[in-house]
């Protein structure tokens, strides 16, 4: 029986995962030239309003770096729990959850000054993103219950309590009827950076940074790549492990809900049902580019962010967004399977090589 | 040595299966020399040997796993050249599997049924077929209950039941009594004697002396991947022989390690009481061991693998709950608390699995070598670099482990390096006493010199040691004093001098 | 990160020189004016989009002036600002954002951009120079529809496919009861909410249940033709949405419809020639924006023929008393007739539906 496998390579690829995934991006852009050409588009014209779009000029770069925003804490999110060998699926409705409580205060304290107001709503996003991730971290940690299935569950139930407050206790009497809460304040807003990013773009720039060392350089972050590697040797070291997951399950819950209220406060102006905007499961693939690690998930989420302002660009160029998806997708995918040939390799498979593991 | 009795060479090549000359090699490792195995039909038929005497590879290479690199497998004087399990299956070959392949949340029938059944078939039907199946065979179960809710027992039941419907003639069991109580264990005599009745071939693999002269008719016995004992009627099977057989009969006598420091067995670093210890599956793994281990002694701990020595040992290390008992770590009652006081008690453990357990693969080598130490590197909650790699440094050079570089991943490391890695990180903290698992297990002739010197050091230097192995010479060279370990339980202690490998070996069999 | 980075920055330059190598070059000819168009979901092939691009084609002809669209652009995120913003860099003066949820961002957009002109549809937000918002009275062709459905049902029950309890769906089920019972006083009309506005699973299921209960002619405020394929399975009556279904659904009788080439042209025109001026611009059947084609097959078909020219010559309203709710209350008194905001803000039944407005 002859066939391929993948194994795992001991020691990285030359060149590391970044040549890796560029690489695969590449291909996927010369794939990607035979479907324009075969659509009837100039390949090279669509590339260079992609990239112009994305990088060609400061806006272009404002309005990349907005949506690495929300990619990049969705995607430090998902990283901080793969770290440790957690799923957090859950990240998308963290997001609503932290918007929910953003608007929350801001219905508290509409009157407030700005920099106090938003502030104050970050911290309840946070909070609001950390509860919702409380709870699957609590039945992981004491119960052993997956948290993949509760976390993804909680999106369903998340998403159904944003529902029933813009239809009914927060719908705004101004909007016809329209299920959407009133607008924020206008001191809400989070000022502008340049072009179209807004404040939020320092913020997770911070938080990202803040974290990509933490993770590298604490005892805190030794003890999550412990546990990481696997359970056994972390309780080995004498890591609690329930404790751990307890932690770290609640921070990723608070890191995407950070996300939320940086949506709320920057770009939407008003809590509606489609604030998280599948942000949180877009975090999933930035935080897998990144391989879990906190570290390299800014990057990726700048990269991300480019192929959809690129996509989007060349869509109001005329080309139609079924391709102009198709080639996202193309892309995306092209680095990710790029990323597992950084991590494996193809090895031919025998009857009896496959048995040696087995054996060892 | 090989005896041979029971099986006339007239009988080769008849009815049952006739395994013969089999070779298989894995890189590194020869796990089978030349082995040959003889099964009447109508017999149950005990294969034995130690951990690593390819037992399990012999019993792949019937069922189609493995293909041999040499030898010939006849089934029934037809020669088979299986190239698959299914392949095997279909010759009437099934080997039930020590973890258990069903789906938990399908019926005993559907399992039963998974995959050999037309697509489309009445459910009613199906249930009743295999009720009447099971009855046949005296095998108890429930066909329409769902597989999650049934106890270890009936699930093997199940897996019996799934060969049975496919009419194996030969089924292959894999210790099928390590997840099973006593009396199931009983109830598994019974279903296996009905099946050998019905004139299908049991090859039942086995440590356990008691349970082969039980339930088996005759035995095989393994040893260095060889036939060392081919169809031996159980009759004349006894422990004095059965452990001649399994582990050899060496006669040359073990050096003993000279020892300038004698233990001092007034001032014990490690004493543990009464301790039981159930398995994930409820069942008592460690069942009332008591032992002490005095200043600089090294206790050795003898026994067939799956005899309870691992969980003795994470138990004792607090990474497994006991359920009963106490553990004191040089005067320091550790009983009620976790891994990591026990560490800071003056415990340290070597375990068995290197690289699942006591390192991180995925790792870099600085980052492995502070595990124990890097709460304590660095003020505040960052580690120091440097420091960790200064400590990791000395480490490296003083049991010479060879590294590509600190910061690459220990995944390309040898096995002896791995292994003086991890024994010198767990000497670095100065334990009072130190649990080895297997430490030289897999290792080169020069490696476990190395690592037996660093363990006699720590000796002379007062640490006690509890040397957990499956290398009788080398419990025989080490230690001051030999447990053995059977059935979870301690049943007999051998002072140093006076053990020998028949001894032990006897010991270890069951027949002390 | 930043060897990510330099990568990536590297790869973009280098396919951006390439391009320029190349030397590509745009073309800027015609006329100054050229109009863009942001829609919330793919144009497909029957629904609020697809009519919306159907009106931006008629547009386009009639006006000469260059149009683009972006489909799938989710209201509230960040990829309306991109793609609004995008349009403007590329010199489009007219941007037209059809659905409601886009409302907030236009207005922004429109305050920050005084040279472009924006055109929302279906919501009520304006400026005094370059933000208007263009809506139709769906109720008009909505209340005819009724009147084909009340004559063509014989189990006397009618079920309503909808998707939220806002203003505008009200508005448009209580028009269709109305008209149903102007030609059978025993008519009810059963509404069923689906939560979303395309899920042709939901849909569909809803549908069903629907006729299940009795129904033997259906309707919907939706997007797909879900339900239009249910009531042809069930061999019931089918009164479409949207556009004219009739090739895609066989139990297809009639549709109330949008048209929306007109109004387009003439914001177009309007933004072209400097004379743009903002306003609610909520059109009727006289203006061409809705319409519903009289099913000749009908028994009323006379009738329904003769409320349209009512409606369109301004004899007839829809919402004139007395109109009863649902709980028997007062809607609209006897002789009045409702005022736009009324209509605009409606959050009950008319007596005749069954059904609850809390969704």
């Amino acid at each position: 029986m002859l066939g391929w496998h993948l194994a795992r390579r001991e020691q990285p690829l030359r060149g590391g995962q970044t040549r890796a995934v560029a690489t695969g991006m590449l291909l996927a852009l010369v794939a990607g030239a035979f479907l324009l050409v075969l659509s009837g588009e100039n390949p090279l014209d669509v590339y260079t309003t992609m990239a112009d779009a994305a990088f060609g000029s400061s806006r272009g770069w404002s309005t990349t770096l907005g949506r690495a925003v929300p990619l990049g804490l969705a995607g430090l999110a998902v990283a901080v729990a793969g770290s440790m060998g957690l799923w957090n699926i859950g990240a998308e409705g963290q997001i609503i959850a932290g918007a929910i409580f953003g608007a929350w205060v801001a219905r508290l304290l509409p009157d407030a000054n700005g920099f106090v107001l938003i502030t104050v709503m970050l911290i309840g996003s946070v909070l609001g993103g950390g509860l919702l991730a409380l709870i699957p971290a609590i039945t992981r940690a004491r119960l052993g219950v997956n948290e993949i299935i509760t976390t993804l569950m909680l999106n369903e139930i998340i998403i159904r309590v944003v529902r029933y407050l813009v239809n009914g206790p927060w719908k705004d009497p101004n909007s016809a009827g329209f299920p959407q809460a009133p607008p924020l304040p206008a001191q809400a807003a989070l000022p502008t950076l340049f072009g179209r990013a807004n404040i939020g773009v320092l913020i997770a720039a911070g938080v990202l940074a803040g974290f990509g060392f933490y993770a590298s350089r604490s005892k805190w972050g030794y003890e999550l790549r412990l546990a990481g590697s696997s359970e056994k040797t972390a309780e080995y070291a004498g890591i609690s492990l329930r404790r751990k997951i307890l932690t770290v399950l609640t921070l990723s819950g608070a890191i995407a809900g950070l996300a939320g209220g940086i949506e709320l406060t920057g770009s939407s102006s008003r809590l509606v049902e489609g604030v998280a905007n599948g942000w949180g499961f877009a975090g999933i693939i930035v935080a897998a580019l990144a391989l879990m690690r906190p570290s390299g998930v800014a990057a990726v989420a700048i990269a991300f962010g480019a192929v959809q302002v690129g996509g989007l660009a060349i869509q109001v160029s005329g080309v139609p967004a079924s391709i102009a998806n198709i080639l996202q997708a193309l892309i995306l995918f092209g680095a990710l399977i790029a990323g597992v040939f950084g991590q494996y390799r193809p090895v031919r498979t025998r009857t009896t090589s496959s048995v040696t593991a087995a054996a060892a | 040595m090989s005896i041979t009795t029971g099986a006339a060479p007239g009988e080769v090549g008849g009815d049952g299966v006739h395994l013969e000359n089999i070779w298989k090699r894995f890189p590194g490792v020869i796990a089978n020399a030349g082995a040959e195995l003889h099964v009447r039909p109508g017999s149950v038929h005990a294969v034995l040997g130690e951990n690593g005497a390819g037992k399990t590879t012999l019993m792949n290479v019937l069922a189609g796993v493995y293909r041999p690199d040499e030898g010939t497998v006849r089934l029934n004087g037809i020669e088979q050249n299986f190239n698959s399990p299914a392949d095997a299956l279909a010759a009437g070959v099934a080997m039930v599997h020590q973890e258990f392949r069903l789906i938990p949340t399908f019926t005993v029938a559907e399992n039963v049924a998974l995959g050999s059944s037309p697509v489309l078939v009445r459910k009613r039907e199906i249930e009743q077929q295999v009720s009447e199946l099971a009855d046949r065979f005296g095998l108890q179960t429930t066909a329409n209950r769902e597989v999650w809710n049934l106890s270890m027992g009936e699930r093997q039941r199940v897996e019996i039941l799934k060969a049975l419907w496919r009419d194996a003639r030969v089924l292959i069991l894999d210790e099928p009594t390590a997840v099973l109580t006593p009396d199931e264990a009983d109830e598994l005599g019974r279903i296996v004697a009905t099946m050998a009745e019905d004139g299908r071939s049991i090859i039942f693999i086995s440590h356990k002396l008691g349970e082969v002269t039980r339930f088996c008719d005759t035995a095989t016995v393994l040893r260095g991947g060889a036939t060392v004992a081919s169809s031996m009627a159980v009759e004349h099977l006894d422990a004095a022989n059965l452990a001649e057989l399994m582990v050899g009969e060496n006669t040359e006598v073990s050096q003993r390690r000279a020892r300038v420091h004698p233990a001092d067995l007034d001032t014990p670093v490690l004493t543990v009481a009464d301790m039981r210890v159930l398995d994930s599956h409820g069942i008592t793994s460690v069942d009332g061991v008591s032992l002490s281990i005095g200043t600089g002694e090294v206790v050795g701990v003898a026994g067939v693998a799956g005899n309870g020595q691992r969980p003795l040992a994470d138990a004792i290390a607090g990474l497994v709950d006991s359920e009963e008992g106490s553990v004191v770590v040089a005067a320091t009652d550790v009983s009620a608390v976790g891994p990591k006081d026990r560490i800071a008690a003056g415990l340290s453990y070597v375990p068995e699995d290197r690289l699942g357990v006591g390192l991180a693969p995925k790792l870099s080598v600085t980052e492995n070598s502070m595990m124990r130490s890097y709460a304590s590197v660095g003020r505040g909650p960052l580690i120091d670099r440097a420091a960790a790699d200064a400590q990791c440094t000395e480490l490296v050079d003083r049991y010479r482990v060879k590294v590509g570089g600190l910061h690459h991943a220990i995944a390309g490391l040898s096995g002896g390096n791995l292994q003086r890695l991890l024994v010198g990180r767990e000497l670095a903290t100065d334990p009072a006493v130190i649990i080895a698992a297997q430490p030289t297990r897999g290792l080169d002739v020069q490696g476990v010199r190395a690592i037996q010197d660093v363990l006699i050091d720590q000796a002379e230097s007062g640490v006690g040691i509890l040397l957990i192995s499956e290398d009788l010479d080398e419990l025989l060279a080490l230690s001051d004093r030999i447990v053995v370990m059977v059935e979870g339980r301690i049943v007999a202690e051998f002072p140093g001098e006076e053990a020998t490998r028949a001894l032990v070996g006897q010991a270890m069999t069951g027949g002390a | 990160m930043t060897r990510t980075l330099r990568t990536l920055t590297a790869l973009i330059a280098t396919l951006g020189l390439l391009a320029a190598a190349c030397g590509g070059s745009d073309d800027a000819g015609g006329s100054d004016t050229k109009a863009a168009f942001v829609m919330v979901a793919p144009v497909g092939d029957a629904g609020w989009n697809f009519m919306h691009n159907e009106g931006r084609l008629a547009a386009e002809a009639a006006t000469g002036v260059e149009t683009a669209f972006v489909e799938a652009i989710p209201e509230g995120g960040a990829e309306f600002d991109t793609a609004v913003q995008q349009f403007i860099d590329d010199g489009y003066t007219v941007i037209f954002s059809t659905s409601f949820g886009y409302m907030d961002a236009t207005e922004k957009f429109a305050n920050e951009n005084p040279d472009v002109v924006f055109e929302h549809i279906s919501g009520f937000k304006m400026n005094d120079t370059n933000f208007g918002n263009t809506f139709g009275r769906m109720y008009q062709p909505r209340y005819i529809a009724g009147m084909a459905a009340g004559a063509a049902t014989e189990t006397n029950k009618i079920g309503y496919v909808a998707a939220f309890p806002i203003p505008e769906v009200i508005r448009g089920i209580n028009a269709f009861t109305l008209g149903a019972q102007r030609v059978n006083p025993d008519v009810e009309v059963e509404v069923a909410w689906t939560a979303t506005w395309f899920d042709p699973t939901v849909e569909g299921n809803t549908a069903q249940a629907l006729l299940d209960a009795g129904a033997d002619v259906l309707t919907m405020h939706q997007d797909s033709t879900a339900t239009g394929q249910a009531a042809t399975d069930a061999g019931a009556t089918f009164i479409g949405y949207h556009s004219d279904m009739s090739s895609q659904v066989d139990a297809y009788l009639t549709a109330p419809v949008w048209d929306w080439g007109d109004r387009y042209a003439d914001v177009i025109n309007a933004a072209a020639n400097g004379e743009y001026t903002p306003e609610s611009w909520w059109g009727g059947m006289a203006d061409g924006v809705v319409d519903i084609e009289i099913p000749t097959s009908s028994p009323v078909a006379s009738e329904m023929q003769a409320v349209k020219d009512q409606i369109i010559a301004g004899e007839f309203d829809v919402f004139e008393g007395e109109i009863l709710t649902q709980s028997g209350d007062v809607m609209v008194a006897d002789g009045e007739k409702m005022d736009d905001g009324s209509m605009l803000g409606m959050s009950d039944f008319v007596a005749g539906v069954i059904g609850s407005t809390d969704g």
